[in-house]
């Protein structure tokens, strides 16, 4: 394992303070429209390869933006997420999510890198932020997407146990069956030679448009 | 003047009072103190809407945060969303002089991270059972403050308050304990003007309190206390 090991294992840490517990990323509003048990894996495989792969490849960008120290890369890649996400509760979502995120970061890793972003950045996306930090980190390309693709299934996966009655060891199941296609997914990711701009922009409109539902719910566990 | 606004965490069980007694905080001290509340709702935004209901606070004073089934990780092991919040209300908000953040119900080991909020009030009711002081945690043991809330049906649930207030005072050294009831006088009285106290410990200070739950468990027993 590289030198960013370490911070890897730390950032996609449920443990690490960024408020990803609160969040169901649609898995709740989902259950509500219908989905059970057995059509969770099929929800966390689909957010991969559409949104979370999306967001894996703002994350690589901004890793490279940082490192290179360009905050004009940065403020693109800001606008970039927003074009991508046309809800603007799961874009307040996404900037509170990153927030947070940012503040433990600097934190935990103190650094001008951290902090110029903090400074320049009024959207704070998360999937820019998670860039942000992993090159404050010291992480790889690699090393971002798989963080972010791994972050995404896992938080769904940890509201599927309390939003249904199921056995821990099965959800640490299905992520496990994932490894494989989420191991390739963030090679994809990490090593796609096009810029973010000119990538496909997988979007899963049914997650925007469920995102509003659950906004409007009374009675609710998460925050999405 | 302190640059922030003083922060005073409000934990306890489900039910044992924190949302009334926040409402008669505000009651009591709105009046002379700028004051913001967050509250940190299970399900609903019931304890939010209660109180914009109660007409104790303008209703942007208020906010609630959702904690997905985690009311304790919200105030001691992820807090990044109740600072998010606190940090909004005090910048959206005219400047605000003391902000009440109120836990989710929870159990007895819930406490606050020194991080969130600056002092604690953990608060429990003589029918939740009056063995609750003696069983302790850190809450009981800790929290700058203990209020032992609903006095008035302490004879009609077989709870005995002295005793309660005894187990309280030996668990806590010197901290202090209020009994009281908010059906009677001098309802939150001892509790506003204890946190009265702590704002201008905390204006004087400029900006710092130290707080008994801070550092390491039965820390406080090892050196002097100013409340």
């Amino acid at each position: 394992m590289g030198s960013g090991a370490v911070a890897s294992l730390l950032l996609a840490d449920s443990r690490f303070p960024a408020g990803s517990y609160a969040h169901s990323l649609g898995l709740e509003q989902a259950v509500a429209e219908g989905l059970d048990a057995n059509g969770v894996a099929a929800f966390i495989g689909a957010r991969m390869r559409l949104v979370a792969t999306a967001d894996a490849a703002l994350g690589v960008a901004a890793r490279r933006a940082a490192r290179d120290r360009s905050a004009q890369r940065l403020a693109e890649l800001d606008a970039e997420h927003a074009a991508r996400c046309p809800s603007p509760v799961l874009r307040d979502i996404a900037r509170r999510l990153g927030s947070q995120l940012l503040r433990s970061a600097a934190t935990a890793w103190p650094c001008e890198t951290i902090e110029r972003y903090r400074a320049m950045s009024t959207s704070t996306p998360r999937p820019v932020a998670l860039g942000v930090v992993g090159r404050a980190a010291g992480l790889s390309d690699l090393d971002v997407a798989t963080v972010a693709l791994y972050d995404d299934a896992a938080t769904v996966a940890s509201a599927a146990l309390k939003l249904l009655g199921l056995d821990p060891a099965l959800t640490a199941r299905w992520i496990a069956d994932l490894g494989p296609e989420l191991a390739g997914a963030a090679r994809r990711v990490a090593f796609d030679p096009r810029p973010v701009a000119q990538q496909p922009p997988p979007a899963a409109i049914g997650l925007e448009l469920a995102a509003s539902r659950h906004a409007d719910r009374e009675e609710r566990l998460f925050a999405s | 003047m302190p640059a922030r606004a003083l922060r005073i965490g409000i934990g306890g069980p489900v039910g044992s009072g924190k949302s009334s007694l926040i409402a008669a905080l505000c009651r009591e001290l709105a009046g002379e103190i700028a004051v913001g509340v967050v509250t940190n709702d299970i399900y609903t935004t019931e304890d939010a809407e209660f109180l914009r209901a109660e007409g104790v606070l303008e209703p942007e004073r208020i906010v609630a945060v959702r904690t997905g089934c985690c009311p304790h990780t919200a105030i001691r092991d992820d807090i990044t969303i109740n600072l998010e919040a606190v940090e909004e209300l005090e910048r959206d908000a005219d400047p605000l002089e003391l902000v009440l953040v109120e836990s989710g119900g929870d159990n007895l080991t819930a406490i606050f991270s020194p991080a969130l909020a600056d002092v604690q009030i953990f608060v429990i009711d003589v029918a939740g059972g009056d063995d609750i002081p003696r069983k302790g945690g850190p809450g009981i043991a800790r929290a700058d403050l203990l209020v032992i809330n609903k006095t008035d049906l302490a004879p009609h649930v077989g709870s005995d308050v002295e005793r309660m207030l005894a187990d309280a005072t030996e668990r806590r050294g010197d901290l202090p304990v209020h009994a009281l009831t908010l059906a009677a006088p001098p309802f939150a009285q001892p509790v506003s003007q204890w946190i009265r106290e702590q704002l201008a410990q905390y204006v004087q200070a400029g900006g710092h309190l130290h707080s008994s739950a801070s550092g390491a468990p039965d820390d406080h027993h090892r050196h002097p206390h100013k409340h």
